[in-house]
């Protein structure tokens, strides 16, 4: 009598008839491309993290009157902290939203002419952001010493 | 199943005990030639990733000292990839009759334990290079979410392997999901050109517009040589002990079984 519960080799074939097998990998493949379509395809705008800056009023999904996350590079000259806030405005394809954000300290790498992502709501034609995030970029350089001497930011230098 | 010291080491266990007596190969523990040569190897280049890393590789220009992140966050996340590749091709070797064998499933096993150690270390350097660059630990955007994805996928994955069952049925449960899971490997790594995140695209995909300094490039590629080799001694060990686990399993089996028949006899 045999009562070891274990197979000792791959399972007999034929339990899962050829045709059931054929449909249910069908089925599979059906799915997966349905899934595949509608999340590279037409789940875009609302898996995109951000509009940019130019997009504010204009594109489906990042109307002007909610909240809304915006990217754009920060312009160069254009950071002031006063009274607990920070004065700034960025700018992408030729479009520039002045950005008060409600905090001094922005975090990360912030810096002018570098490209941040604002978090906030539009007000008055000025971007009201609780909220900032640094997108930096995929290149890499190495720091020159010489050029640290200059008083603007390394992301202003680097663009020259 | 509880399995008592005495199922292995007691001489008298009655009963047939063929079958793979996997644990006599091993005896002195799951290290061999190759392993320590493998082990030394590893070591070495680690040691080298810490030089070039830490010291010979310059700090980036906007990023400063924060940029050395990237060696571990990079290599991490090849390796990840990498083992949950691995763990796909062997378990599609496991399903294919012609070369069906358990080696296969043991060795998809231990690429994913070892891809999801990688991928946690991933997500543990992501989180702290994205607190230094973006100015946050966590982002909800779309490589940060689908890498997480991923992550949980494959802890899913190694919850499936403990479902129970023999170690045939063990095997064929995990193989098709492992095959399902490969399949957000792509989506992980196109997230980035797919939708708008925050997560930079990948300064080495074209090998004629590299966006690397070049000593960062070289200490780059010593980190995924090193992490290869760590991976590699990694999933032969823990393959080793998954093999010895399993015959353990068979030979408690088999001795509870005798011991249950001894009763019924006397």
């Amino acid at each position: 009598m045999d009562l070891s519960p274990r197979a000792t080799g791959p399972v007999a074939p034929g339990r899962l008839g050829n045709r059931r097998k054929v449909l249910s990998i069908g089925l599979l493949v059906a799915v997966l491309g349905a899934g595949g379509l509608v999340v590279t395809k037409f789940l875009t705008s609302s898996l995109d993290y951000y509009c940019n800056v130019d997009e504010v009023g204009v594109k489906a999904g990042c109307e002007a009157g909610r909240r809304l996350r915006i990217q754009g590079t920060v312009d160069e000259g254009s950071v002031k902290a006063t009274n607990g806030v920070t004065h700034f405005t960025v700018t992408f394809n030729h479009v520039t939203v002045p950005v008060v954000y409600d905090s001094l300290d922005p975090g990360g790498l912030f810096q002018e002419c570098i490209p941040v992502v604002v978090h906030g709501v539009m007000k008055d034609g000025v971007f009201a952001g609780d909220e900032v995030e640094v997108k930096h970029s995929n290149e890499y350089t190495a720091k020159n010493k010489s050029r640290l001497t200059t008083a603007e930011s390394p992301a202003c230098s680097q663009r020259r | 199943m509880p399995v008592t010291d005495n199922a292995v080491t007691d001489n008298r266990t009655p009963g047939d005990l063929s079958g793979s007596d996997i644990t006599g190969a091993f005896k002195s523990g799951t290290g061999t030639r190759f392993t320590r040569l493998l082990g030394i190897a590893t070591i070495a280049s680690m040691a080298l990733l810490i030089v070039f890393g830490l010291f010979v590789s310059p700090a980036d220009v906007i990023q400063g000292e924060s940029v050395r992140i990237l060696y571990i966050h990079v290599g991490t996340v090849w390796v990840a990839y990498l083992a949950f590749s691995v763990t796909a091709l062997a378990s599609a070797a496991f399903l294919w009759k012609r070369t069906t064998s358990l080696i296969w499933d043991r060795i998809a096993g231990a690429s994913a334990e070892v891809g999801v150690l990688f991928m946690a270390l991933t997500l543990f350097a992501g989180a702290l290079w994205g607190r230094l660059a973006w100015g946050k630990f966590w982002v909800w955007d779309a490589r940060v979410t689908t890498t997480a994805f991923l992550f949980i996928t494959y802890i899913g994955y190694l919850a499936v392997r403990g479902l129970g069952g023999s170690h045939h049925q063990r095997g064929r449960r995990s193989a098709v999901v492992a095959l399902l899971a490969v399949l957000e490997i792509p989506l992980v790594h196109f997230s980035v050109k797919l939708w708008r995140g925050l997560h930079q695209d990948s300064s080495v995909t074209d090998t004629t517009k590299v966006k690397l300094h070049d000593q960062m490039l070289f200490s780059l590629f010593i980190a995924v040589i090193a992490f290869t080799l760590l991976y590699s001694w990694l999933v032969i060990h823990r393959q080793r002990v998954m093999a010895m686990q399993d015959a353990l399993d068979d030979k408690g089996l088999d001795y509870a079984l005798q011991q249950r028949r001894d009763e019924g006899d006397g």
